[in-house]
């Protein structure tokens, strides 16, 4: 919700109980004011009525108004006490009831007693509460008409720099983070708040750099060490003299050199793709590619007796940079051939739009929206890294492409979406 | 065969010196840029192995003036950047081979090997091992005089163990010579074990001498008694 929307509404919801009950209150007082000078008026005829009386004017019924409403008469009765009450009467010309204040007072005068009725019109109490309302809703509205349009000049000029700020905000890409330029103003608060932003970015700018920085230069950094340590075995496995039994530990250092190694490059890869340094792009014919790779792990696959059925539409194009496509299919393909079962089977089907991979497996034991995070894998694997994943779907990210995974009919569906 | 080794590293140097003299190699080393570009201005050497990333300079310079300099020397380029701009930037320069680390020195000296029989520097064409006579032009290889037919893995394998006789290679190095970045993929081990037992079988078909022993578990040495380099 705006700013703006938000005041409004809390001016709203602010405002329409203080009408409300400002309304009452005046529409009481109103009502009373005004019955208050209805009586006056009737308490004055009625000192006009007693006047005639007195001067013995009053011999029989006689009206004292032109309307025939208030009238005079002689009475036997006698009641000290008079009485101002409201009372209906039916207007013959509106044709409908209309409210009177009605004055009812005995008189003796000259030994004779007269009955004195006074009527007087008064306002209808739907009708002042009419008037009390809309006057107040005018009041209102236009009271909300000005609150609109202030708060609008201000937000125009007072919040420029907050709406300056927060465009400069959502224009900042820390990928390609170029000093923040929040303008000054003449707001103390605006000024804090672009301080506080400024540092924040570029203390967040700094982490971001440092974290990009730190695996890449870490895995080179271990390129060297691991290269002194693999020379150092080859050249103790020449040693003539060497047992069986430190053989075999030479044997387990290397085998153990080649994992790490092979882990340090699948992190420097995927941390070279994270930070965009493929930038060559050209045009790929992902169908050679994926028959080049086909071929290049028929023999693994033939090693575990695994069938490969390829339906594969030629001359399928994408704009990639050649050494990723060729990455991103290899991973897909290895992990199809790793994950399988002895005289397994896998299925690529390469369409315009997707590629897709089945192979047969044991169901996963771990969440497959986990499938693609770093360091994720099957508990059964324990030779893989658990790179392989977030490299392919890293370089999907990259390009925007979709990688979907799903298991059906003890099938594991790996579908590239080329966007 | 005089080689120029340019590595920063002292470890990694002596152990690739140490490694490459056994081979019979007569090895010199540079460890920054201003020592190596002397060297290399100064003598004449039949290989150099260099490293990109040296103190004082770029490996890549070095290249360049070995290349303006008219040098004949076979250049391998061995970085532990394994980046493909530089290894396009360096074979466009002029290197013969990119080799990143970490590499095997198996690895290293079969790509010596390649490279300077590439460049003819011995005058033949022929790989000849007693009874065996490798035509590396033609992949062909003959044992008796008769043709053998070894399929495109089996060839590869005979030859890395040529460039490596009398030597032990470990089956994670075969791996990684024959399979690439496939190598992790695999259980190796089974693989090699395949292909080597076709290849002697094909050898062996043909009288050739069982040259091939089983080190232990880690690997293979291709032991000939005749040394030729």
């Amino acid at each position: 919700m705006k700013l703006l929307t938000k005041t409004t509404l809390y001016y709203i919801l602010v405002a329409l109980p203080l009408v409300v009950l400002a309304s009452i209150i005046s529409f009481r007082l109103i009502k009373s004011e005004m019955r208050e000078g209805t009586d006056e008026a009737l308490k004055y005829e009625l000192h006009l009525a007693k006047d005639l009386i007195k001067k013995g004017l009053v011999k029989q019924k006689q009206y004292l108004s032109i309307d025939s409403l208030s009238f005079v008469e002689p009475s036997f009765l006698h009641n000290s006490k008079k009485r101002i009450a409201d009372t209906l009467i039916y207007d013959k010309y509106e044709k409908e009831y209309v409210l009177f204040r009605k004055l009812t007072s005995y008189y003796t005068a000259n030994e004779a007693s007269y009955c004195i009725t006074i009527l007087k019109t008064t306002i209808e109490e739907d009708e002042l509460i009419e008037g009390v309302l809309s006057t107040f809703f005018i009041i209102v509205g236009l009271l909300t008409i000005a609150f609109l349009f202030s708060n609008w000049i201000l937000s125009r000029s007072i919040w420029k720099p907050f709406y300056k700020t927060l465009n400069e905000l959502k224009r900042y890409d820390i990928k390609n983070h170029e000093k923040s330029n929040f303008s000054t103003s003449n707001t103390l608060e605006f000024n804090q708040l672009n301080d506080t932003l400024n540092t924040l970015i570029n203390k967040i700018y700094q982490d971001y750099i440092q974290q990009k920085e730190f695996t890449e230069n870490a895995s080179h950094e271990l390129q060297t060490p691991i290269a002194i340590i693999k020379a150092n075995i080859n050249l103790l496995m020449q040693s003539s003299n060497i047992k069986e039994h430190e053989m075999e530990q030479l044997q387990i250092i290397d085998d153990t050199l080649k994992k790490i190694s092979s882990l340090n490059k699948a992190l420097l890869l995927l941390t070279k793709i994270e930070n965009h340094q493929f930038h060559k792009t050209e045009q790929i014919n992902i169908s050679n590619v994926l028959y080049k790779i086909v071929d290049n792990i028929q023999e693994l696959a033939d090693a575990k007796d695994i069938t490969i059925k390829k339906q594969i539409q030629s001359n399928v194009c994408i704009t990639m940079n050649a050494m990723l496509s060729e990455i991103i299919i290899l991973n897909i393909l290895q992990n199809a051939i790793r994950h399988n079962i002895k005289g397994g089977c896998i299925e690529i089907n390469l369409s315009d739009t997707e590629l897709i991979v089945s192979n047969s497996g044991e169901p996963l034991n771990i969440n497959p929206e986990e499938l693609f995070i770093r360091f994720k894998k099957n508990d059964a694997s324990k030779d893989s890294v658990g790179l392989g994943l977030a490299i392919v779907k890293s370089i999907s990210d990259l390009y925007h492409f979709k990688i979907n995974y799903h298991f059906n009919n003890s099938q594991h569906y790996f579908t590239l979406k080329f966007s | 065969m005089k080689i120029l080794l340019v590595e920063d590293d002292a470890h990694l140097r002596k152990s690739i010196k140490q490694y490459l003299y056994q081979e019979g190699y007569l090895v010199e080393s540079a460890s920054d840029f201003i020592e190596a570009s002397e060297k290399a201005c100064v003598y004449d050497y039949d290989c150099i192995l260099v490293d990109i990333t040296l103190p004082k300079g770029s490996g890549l310079k070095i290249i360049q003036q070995l290349k303006e300099g008219n040098s004949k020397a076979g250049i391998i380029i061995i970085s532990a950047k394994n980046s493909l701009e530089d290894k396009i930037n360096g074979l466009d320069l002029g290197a013969d081979d990119y080799l990143a680390k970490p590499f095997d020195l198996t690895e290293l000296n079969s790509r010596i090997k390649a490279l300077i029989r590439r460049r003819n520097f011995e005058g033949n064409k022929f790989i000849i091992i007693n009874e065996i006579t490798i035509i590396p032009d033609e992949r062909q290889v003959k044992v008796h005089g008769e043709p053998v037919h070894l399929t495109a893995k089996e060839y590869d394998l005979l030859l890395f163990f040529i460039a490596n006789k009398n030597r032990v290679v470990s089956k994670n190095a075969i791996a990684e010579h024959l399979w690439g970045d496939n190598a992790d993929q695999i259980d190796s081990h089974d693989f090699i074990y395949v292909h080597l037992r076709n290849l002697r079988k094909k050898l062996l078909e043909k009288n050739c001498a069982d040259y091939v022993q089983t080190i232990y578990g880690i690997g293979y040495n291709f032991k000939t008694n005749e040394i030729i380099n």
